[in-house]
């Protein structure tokens, strides 16, 4: 009796012990495997730091021009999107003076000149007054919304332009892709590689925050069309988007595959042209009615031969092209 | 096996399981936070 006892004890333990070694490797191969590797020092090469892109450091990352003429008096702040940072670090080295840029060794100090808190901040901290122009793409709805409800209007000044851009990995056999199978696979109606003439695999259609730059591009592209959650992502091969030069600039396109659209490639021909079907603008951004006369005379130097030559070295399409 | 050791084995292993579980969910949540979209494709065909 005792030892009948036994064994159903023991073998509750086991099943128990069996029932969580299934579920913690579940979770392993599902969630972490498939981003570990990013912490290898191979993948901590693609990571953007923030570190290589600090003016006044004399990194090879940050393109300036020596002779332009340095903002004096109120200098104002400048921050923008992770995809700008080579631009407007070529902008602050080349007209902020040295000792307003205040960098830590890993962020900006509030008191510096410069920030760099990526679109959704760099939106809100226009309207707060914590910044005085950021570098960005368009602002979405909800952000123009944020400015109004904050009785601010926001001044957007384009400065250069850049290529939306889909990506996938690179072993994924699809090269192409058109605007409208763009809308059914985040409309939720094209859910399989195979109707794009690939593998027979699920669509993993990822998305990014809301309010991101890029986020607010797709549901340009989308239009009217609502941008259906995928339940189903973690099974799937993988499109998301991002901006070209992020992709092929500053992560290095490592293990990526950036899609024509329409047949078109992405290349600064293309984008200047109009050719290639979703370049958007990049925008220098500040508060409608600032007296700061420095913000002026920045702006001015970004739309000047040498600050659209800072665009164009940084790797974006400048004006006047 | 008494019925009271039997209980508290089963509640130690059912603390470290859940414990591990909860460990590798926060772990993984980490890690998702700091991949970029473009990591992530990258390393997930």
């Amino acid at each position: 009796m005792d030892k009948k006892k036994l064994a159903k004890q023991m073998g509750v333990i086991a099943l128990v012990i069996v029932l969580f070694a299934g579920l913690d490797i579940g979770i392993y191969r599902l969630f972490i495997k498939r981003v570990i590797s990013h912490h290898s020092p191979g993948m901590q090469k693609m990571s953007v730091e923030v570190g290589n892109y600090v003016p006044f450091t004399g990194s090879e990352n940050v393109f300036s021009v020596k002779d332009a003429d340095k903002l004096e008096g109120d200098i104002p702040v400048i921050d923008g999107a992770a995809a700008l940072l080579p631009v407007y670090a070529g902008f602050v080295e080349s007209i902020y003076p040295e000792s307003s840029v205040i960098y830590n060794g890993e962020t900006y100090d509030a008191a510096s000149a410069m920030h760099y808190t990526n679109t959704r901040g760099a939106y809100k901290d226009i309207v707060d007054g914590n910044a005085d122009i950021i570098i960005c793409a368009a602002p979405s709805d909800e952000q123009l919304q944020y400015a109004k409800d904050n009785g601010v209007e926001l001044e957007l000044v384009p400065v250069g332009s850049d290529a939306f851009v889909f990506i996938v990995n690179a072993g994924n056999p699809v090269d192409n892709i058109t605007i409208d199978q763009i809308r059914g696979i985040y409309s939720g109606k094209i859910t399989n590689w195979k109707e794009l003439g690939g593998k027979n695999i699920p669509i993993a259609a990822m998305r990014r925050n809301k309010n991101s730059g890029s986020q607010t591009a797709l549901e340009k592209i989308m239009g009217d069309i609502p941008i259906k959650p995928d339940y189903t992502a973690l099974f799937g091969s993988p499109i998301g988007f991002s901006f070209r030069y992020y992709v092929t600039g500053m992560l290095g396109e490592g293990g990526v595959k950036i899609l024509t659209i329409n047949g078109i490639e992405p290349t600064p021909e293309t984008i200047a042209d109009g050719s290639y079907p979703v370049a958007g603008n990049i925008y220098a951004v500040y508060r409608k009615g600032e007296t700061n006369e420095n913000v002026k005379k920045a702006i001015d130097f970004m739309l000047s031969p040498q600050g659209q030559k800072i665009v164009e070295q940084s790797g974006y399409i400048p004006l006047s092209q | 096996m008494k019925d009271k050791t039997f209980i508290a084995i089963l509640a130690i292993i059912m603390v470290i399981g859940i414990g591990v579980t909860a460990g590798l969910m926060i772990h993984g949540y980490n890690l998702w936070k700091e991949i970029s979209i473009v990591e992530m494709i990258a390393n997930w065909g």
